[in-house]
């Protein structure tokens, strides 16, 4: 039996005297394997935070189940949120404590013995590397330090299931490789672990199973090994090029070029338009493209050919860029 | 239960380390009043005598729901702003009605400390001019000093969660100021009768009630309210914003 099922969950949040309603979840489907590493990957406002809101009980859900360890979430039973620990976006350290005795008083909400919460409250703090700031008030840390406190709070409780909201966003490229290393290792010891995230490089390296997610809605849900197949072609040629006229019908024709797409480029004010070819790598292909290109009367800005990422996943589903 | 309790413990831990600013937050006001109408008027027999007598324990009675209302109104500012610290506590075992009602026994207890050092101060202060007729009766004093206090922390609860965080300082001035001027704190219900049938809107008003519960506790000797229209008030308060305030705790809380 899966740990987590969330079957059809729909969230709208009722809309204000001004402000209309907001579907943030339009009816969400997966399930999570006991020991699994699933993320959920989407840019701001497709319904990440929403999603695990319904999960942990902070946010009530409109329609659909939520089943974990086979137990109703929103009936909010004592047994199964035990099971259940919470990393959310907006750090939430407990301000008038410490940071040694939020990990304790943790362990005293959920029932632990005393000597048992002072033994675990040590041992997390040094395995999350924030055993030096034991004494120190939360507010005096850094954005990193607080995301590892907020773990090893979350860990106190000896939870099956981590729900982790953003937990790298706003760490710098040496403290977010610090928190995947931690992930990594909870993970090995058995811990299930659901994360979003709007990083495709840590959706790639992470997470073995993923659900890409916009406008509440998940568009696919697989591998990432398996979703990067999906993409038609090998191998994904990018042109950045301002032209008098479409240059599509011409490219698309080549031998070669399995597909081809307009991509968004959000607001940076110039006029290149960026193409998207998925190509099977033959020899000559590159130079039929270019002459293409120079046939039409385009100007060529930039060239990028590469793996497909799962990046190009993403935009192969919305025709949108994600900017990080 | 556990939980309940730990909860608790931690609000009193912090409660006790910030034990300082607190009391001067919630007694200086009452003690300066005391000070004024209690000792500097009478001495200068601007005020009759008895006015004192009538005064002490209506201030008892205020200190503790200025001390309630503000020991719930304070982190719950803290909660519902922003940071949403309150996030852990809901996910504990206990849930979000647990919360809310350990939120009231806290502000209860804030209530009752500062109560309880008020009215030593206060007879203290007033010692210096004869003519008081103050004998605290204990077993009555300390449960209805309980009472008083989970009613003014209840109301607490309903009037923070009803009020955005950013209006919370209005709220002295335009819910707490009145209520304390009608609250028959500073003249006793029996006296009352001389305004006929008006003096029963009085009864709208929570405070009267626990001005009353402490006049009978502390000067039992001046005239006060019958103890069953007494308890009645101070009980169906305390559902009524034990219910009310819990409620909107969950609506603000959970989305
Ligand atoms: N309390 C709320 N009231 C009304 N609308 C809300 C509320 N919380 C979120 N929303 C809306 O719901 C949608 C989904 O929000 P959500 O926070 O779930 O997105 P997200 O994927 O977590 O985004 P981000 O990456 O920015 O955290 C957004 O359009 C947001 O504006
Ligand atoms: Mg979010």
């Amino acid at each position: 039996m899966s740990l987590l099922v969330v079957d059809n969950l729909v969230k709208t949040y009722p809309g204000g005297r001004k402000s209309p309603p907001v579907e943030a979840v339009r009816g969400i489907s997966f399930a999570v394997e006991k020991g699994e590493l699933f993320g959920l990957l989407g840019p701001n406002g497709a319904g990440k935070s929403t999603t695990i809101g319904c999960i942990n009980t902070l946010v009530r859900p409109t329609a659909g189940r939520i089943l974990v360890d086979g137990v109703d979430i929103t009936r909010a039973p004592p047994e199964a949120k035990r099971r259940i620990a919470v990393v959310p976006q907006t750090r939430n350290l407990d301000s008038d404590l410490t940071v040694r005795e939020i990990l304790t008083y943790h362990g005293r909400y959920f029932g632990l013995p005393a000597a048992e919460r002072e033994a675990r409250a040590d041992r997390l703090l040094e395995e999350l590397k924030v055993a030096d700031k034991a004494r120190a008030k939360p507010k005096t840390l850094s954005g990193g330090q607080q995301q590892r406190v907020m773990i090893a709070r979350a860990l106190m409780h000896d939870p099956q299931l981590v729900l982790l909201d953003e937990p790298t966003t706003g760490l710098d490229p040496q403290a977010r490789r610090l928190l995947w290393d931690i992930l990594r290792g909870l993970h090995q010891r058995g811990l299930t672990l659901i994360l979003t995230t709007h990083y495709m490089e840590e959706a790639d390296r992470l997470c073995q199973r993923l659900a890409i997610v916009d406008h509440g809605r998940i568009l696919t849900l697989d591998t990432p090994a398996a979703l990067k197949k999906t993409l038609p072609g090998a191998q994904v040629l990018d042109l950045w090029v301002r032209a008098p006229r479409p240059l599509a019908p011409q490219l698309r024709a080549i031998p070669g070029v399995q597909n081809l797409e307009h991509v968004e480029v959000e607001g940076d004010g110039d006029e290149h338009e960026r193409l998207r070819l998925f190509v099977d790598p033959k020899d000559g292909l590159l130079d039929r493209v270019l002459h293409a290109v120079r046939e039409g009367g385009a100007d060529l800005h930039h060239v990028n050919l590469a793996q497909p990422s799962l990046e190009d996943v993403y935009i192969h589903l919305t025709g949108k860029e994600l900017r990080e | 239960m556990t939980v309940f309790l730990a909860l608790l413990q931690r609000d009193v831990l912090v409660a006790r380390r910030n034990a300082g600013p607190l009391l001067v937050a919630t007694l200086t006001q009452p003690i300066l009043v005391v000070l004024v109408f209690g000792n500097l008027l009478p001495r200068m027999q601007l005020v009759a005598d008895e006015f004192r007598t009538v005064m002490l324990p209506g201030l008892m009675a205020i200190t503790m729901m200025m001390a309630g209302v503000q020991g719930v109104l304070m982190p719950l500012v803290q909660d519902l702003s922003g940071g949403r610290e309150v996030d852990e506590r809901i996910l504990t075992p206990i849930g979000v009605r647990g919360v809310a009602l350990e939120r009231i026994v806290a502000g209860a207890l804030h209530a009752a400390v500062a109560g309880l050092i008020a009215l030593p101060a206060m007879m203290l202060l007033m010692h210096q001019v004869s003519g008081m007729e103050v004998h605290p009766a204990w077993p009555a004093l300390l449960p209805l000093a309980a009472l008083c206090g989970l009613l003014s922390a209840a109301f607490g609860l309903t009037l923070g969660t009803h009020v955005q965080p950013r209006f919370s300082g209005l709220l002295f001035a335009v819910v707490l100021g009145p209520m304390m001027l009608f609250g028959c704190a500073y003249y006793p219900w029996a006296a009352l009768a001389a305004l006929g049938p008006v003096r029963y809107l009085f009864l709208l008003n929570p405070l009267t009630f626990m001005s009353e519960a402490m006049r009978l506790a502390v000067t039992p000797n001046v005239p006060h309210m019958p103890l069953g229209l007494l308890l009645g008030g101070l009980l169906g308060f305390l559902a009524l914003f034990t219910i009310l305030g819990a409620r909107s705790f969950e609506r603000r809380t959970i989305l």
